[in-house]
């Protein structure tokens, strides 16, 4: 019988020896879910906007379906899509929805055998976990997050609640305990995390950009967050970063437009940012980066969790997608004056629908205020709907209005 | 007319005559969209609940200035009347976040982008659970709580325990009555199709509740007096979203199948679970509406919806399922596919149809339900 999942087996034998703290961090999880699935030990789903430190604790095994999907490449997820589509998924639902089903009617994916999924950011998630759980049969816990939470102390009750029913469920369904002491320990581990990100945060408002964005990355949080191996993945590149500070390194040799990426990045295209900066124009941030982060009070168990839950309000997606078009539009022009962009970029992912439907009101805003801004249509995982090249062409022409805009000094 | 024409023609506009006599005496209309808002609190007010539709527009293209392309073409027509002042009888409007289209075409709403008669209009989100447990029904029972409260302030009114009672007395008429009309369809002969059914449902939330038990009792009467359809070639349950034309039915009445049974927003979905009278009104309530015995997609809840389902077709005894699915609707693209898969497995065909908003496509759709009545048909 040829053992599953090759793809991810070839990864992990590529970079289990690799230097490079980031790398390394990715074969630790890579390893990880490898030997749950061989070794039959409790994997658990984390979609991929909730992060796992709740997991990482109970020495149970995070698996972010969608990561997983990314990791060999977005092509290859497509014959996941057609799969999802066969069962009559509608081809306008987000490409992680699509993949996650897909992937599970393919067996690509190793099976879960918990799922925890927030409420957050989008209908897509909640309504493509119900389906991986119907046709997989595995536990589902949704992490139940109130719509203007925050406004007031019983919303985050609420959610903190969340998070220790959440505990709970994983203790019914894995036979293990919670044990606060290893608990603390993450939640330190993480805060230590979560300094280097925001120190390096900082780092990315300098102009000209010392390197090209984005900054934050979604590679630890959702897979070894509080684990030494984790941090030691951040603290080395933000040493990178901080070197290239210190030498005078610069992202472009001349930084034209500076870009305030308002998104994911477009996932089946990695070079995009290349390409653009090469075009002089560089992304001071996008989504990962937009989040601002507590230290977590670890002095008792209920500080702990009460901590976690509030930060992960405060994560790419979770922040902008749980409640009205407030947030989104807030963050997009605080991030626009904070970092001295020139120019706002939406990646309309099609299937993001709470995203592109806040667009209108925030081209109003920009136009008000003569901010210069675009949104392009993209699929963030198939390459198919909407091709590189259509991509570049709307992004470069509004590139080019914008330095023609800024040689006008308008 | 008859009763049964009398309400089934008040699906057919978007205000009518009810509206109208009740804005001439004063009375205040509080718009609201999916079966989880109470429509309780608004009537103990002494307000007039009026459930959300476009009936009657023709483009949306005042609504895409803010509503884009992948929005569901529900919310772009809603959005579109409003901007167009076309629900200028309404005093305040509530919704949930029942889904990313109706959240982000909301804030339309809260940024002014649309006309209101007066300011600041009355507008609130329900901030409603996605999940059935305990902890949720509590946090519903807090909304459900506030959006009392937050009546009361705006309005300036005092909506009492004994108030609530009341309606909650008359909406479970309501609703009783409304069940009844659907044992009717159980009969081998039903006296009334499901184009009728959908404008009787309709007309249950476009006007007061009261003069619609009393219209609804003597429609009763009428169509008990019935011979029946008989001449189906199939019983069908039809399943979706939001469907508030009748037009859409009728087309596949037209083609023999005939909708015995459905579990659609403005159907079954709208009244089936009554409200526990004794309890404290309040908690009744959030109970009753958050856990409803078949809920709405967004829910997290789709083995009990599933169920539900299943368990009807049987009731009804269908020949198969029609999933009807806005396009764009990611909370429906997955729920269809889920009920197809498991009415298949259990035996009873299924067929889910796209649609937009405004009947389109009508020849693809004729052709379509054609063959499947074709395959299933007695
Ligand atoms: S990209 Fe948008 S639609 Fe897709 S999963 Fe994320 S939030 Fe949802
Ligand atoms: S049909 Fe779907 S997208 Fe449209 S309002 Fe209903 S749930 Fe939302």
């Amino acid at each position: 019988m040829t053992e599953k999942y090759q793809l991810h087996r070839g990864a992990y034998e590529l970079l289990k020896g690799a230097e490079d703290p980031t790398m390394k961090n990715i074969a630790q999880w890579l390893g990880g879910v490898l030997s749950a699935v061989d070794e039959g030990k409790p994997v658990v789903y984390n979609q991929f906007t909730f992060w796992c430190d709740t997991m990482v604790p109970m020495g149970l095994q995070p698996l972010a379906p969608e990561l997983w999907g990314l990791l060999p490449g977005a092509a290859t997820s497509f014959p996941a899509l057609d799969a999802a589509h066969d069962l009559g998924i509608p081809s306008e639902m987000c490409w992680a929805g699509r993949y996650v089903i897909g992937a599970t009617l393919l067996d690509q994916l190793p099976p879960p055998s918990m799922m925890a999924l927030p409420s957050y950011p989008c209908d897509n998630c909640k309504a493509a976990y119900q389906v991986i759980a119907e046709l997989t049969g595995a536990p589902l816990y949704l992490v139940d997050c109130p719509y203007w939470v925050e406004d007031d102390e019983e919303s985050m009750d609420y959610w903190v609640n969340q998070y220790k029913g959440l505990i709970s469920f994983m203790e019914e369904h894995s036979g293990k305990k919670l044990d606060y002491d290893r608990l603390k320990e993450v939640a330190e581990e993480s805060n230590r995390y979560i300094e280097y990100w925001l120190e390096g945060k900082e780092l990315m408002r300098l102009k000209p950009l010392p390197q090209n964005g984005p900054w934050g990355s979604p590679a630890e949080i959702l897979t070894t967050f509080g684990s030494p191996s984790a941090t030691a993945a951040i603290k080395a590149r933000l040493d990178a970063l901080k070197a290239r500070v210190a030498n005078g390194e610069t992202a472009v040799p001349e930084e034209k437009v500076r870009v305030v990426w308002n998104y994911l990045p477009v996932l089946w295209s990695p070079a995009l940012f290349n390409w653009m900066a090469e075009m002089g124009a560089v992304i001071a941030l996008a989504i990962y980066d937009w989040t601002s982060f507590e230290p977590i009070d670890t002095s008792t168990p209920e500080s702990t969790i009460r901590g976690m839950a509030k930060r992960a309000l405060h994560g790419y997606m979770a922040r902008q997608g749980r409640g009205s078009s407030d947030i989104i539009i807030e963050d997009t022009l605080n991030a626009f004056e904070e970092y001295q962009a020139d120019c706002i970029i939406v990646n309309g992912a099609f299937g993001c629908k709470w995203l592109r439907g806040s667009y209108g009101y925030l081209s109003d805003l920009c136009r008000e205020r003569g901010i210069p801004v675009m949104m392009f249509d993209a699929d963030i995982g198939d390459s198919r709907v909407v091709s590189d090249e259509e991509v570049k062409a709307r992004v470069g022409e509004f590139l080019e209005t914008v330095m023609e805009r800024k040689k006008g000094g308008a | 007319m008859t009763a049964l024409e009398e309400l089934t023609k008040l699906a057919d506009t978007l205000t009518n005559p009810y509206i109208e006599r009740w804005k001439e005496k004063g009375g205040k209309v509080i718009g609201y969209y999916c079966c989880y808002c109470p429509e309780e609190i608004i009537h103990a007010a002494g307000m007039l609940p009026y459930r959300m539709r476009a009936t009657g527009s023709t483009s949306s293209e005042l609504g895409d200035v803010y509503a884009s392309s992948t929005t569901c073409t529900f919310c772009r027509h809603c959005l579109d009347q409003a901007m167009r002042g076309e629900y200028k009888f309404l005093d305040g409007l509530t919704t949930l976040h029942g889904c990313d289209h109706i959240s982000r075409t909301f804030d339309a709403w809260r940024y002014g982008k649309v006309p209101t008669p007066y300011s600041p209009f009355y507008l609130r989100l329900l901030d409603i659970p996605f999940k059935i447990e305990a902890l949720s029904l509590e946090w519903m029972r807090v909304q459900v709580d506030r959006f009392k409260r937050s009546l009361e302030e705006h309005f300036q009114v005092k909506i009492t325990d004994e108030a609530l009672r009341q309606s909650i007395k008359t909406y479970n008429e309501k609703r009783r009555l409304l069940k009844s009309l659907y044992e009717l369809r159980k009969k081998e002969a039903p006296p009334i199709t499901g184009a009728e059914a959908l404008g009787i449902v309709i007309a249950s939330t476009s006007m007061p509740v009261e003069e619609f038990n009393e219209q609804l009792k003597k429609m009763l009467d009428e169509v008990n007096g019935r011979d029946g359809f008989s001449d189906y070639s199939a019983r069908l349950l039809l399943a979706g979203g939001e469907l508030d034309d009748r037009a859409y039915i009728e087309l596949i009445e037209e083609l023999g199948g005939l909708v015995v049974t459905d579990a659609l927003c403005v159907g079954l979905r709208q009244f089936w679970d009554l409200v526990d009278e004794d309890s404290e009104p309040i908690a009744a309530l959030a109970k009753r509406y958050l856990e409803r015995s078949i809920s709405c997609p967004r829910m997290v809840d789709y083995q009990r919806r599933l169920k539900f389902i299943s368990d009807l077709a049987k009731e009804f005894k269908v020949d198969g399922i029609i999933v009807q699915r806005l396009k764009m609707c990611d909370n429906w693209g997955c729920d269809s596919a889920l009920i197809q898969r498991r009415s298949r497995k259990e035996g009873t065909p299924c067929l889910i149809l796209e649609r937009e908003y405004l009947m389109s496509a009508v020849g693809q759709m004729r052709t379509r339900v054609q063959a499947f009545l074709e395959t299933i048909g007695r």
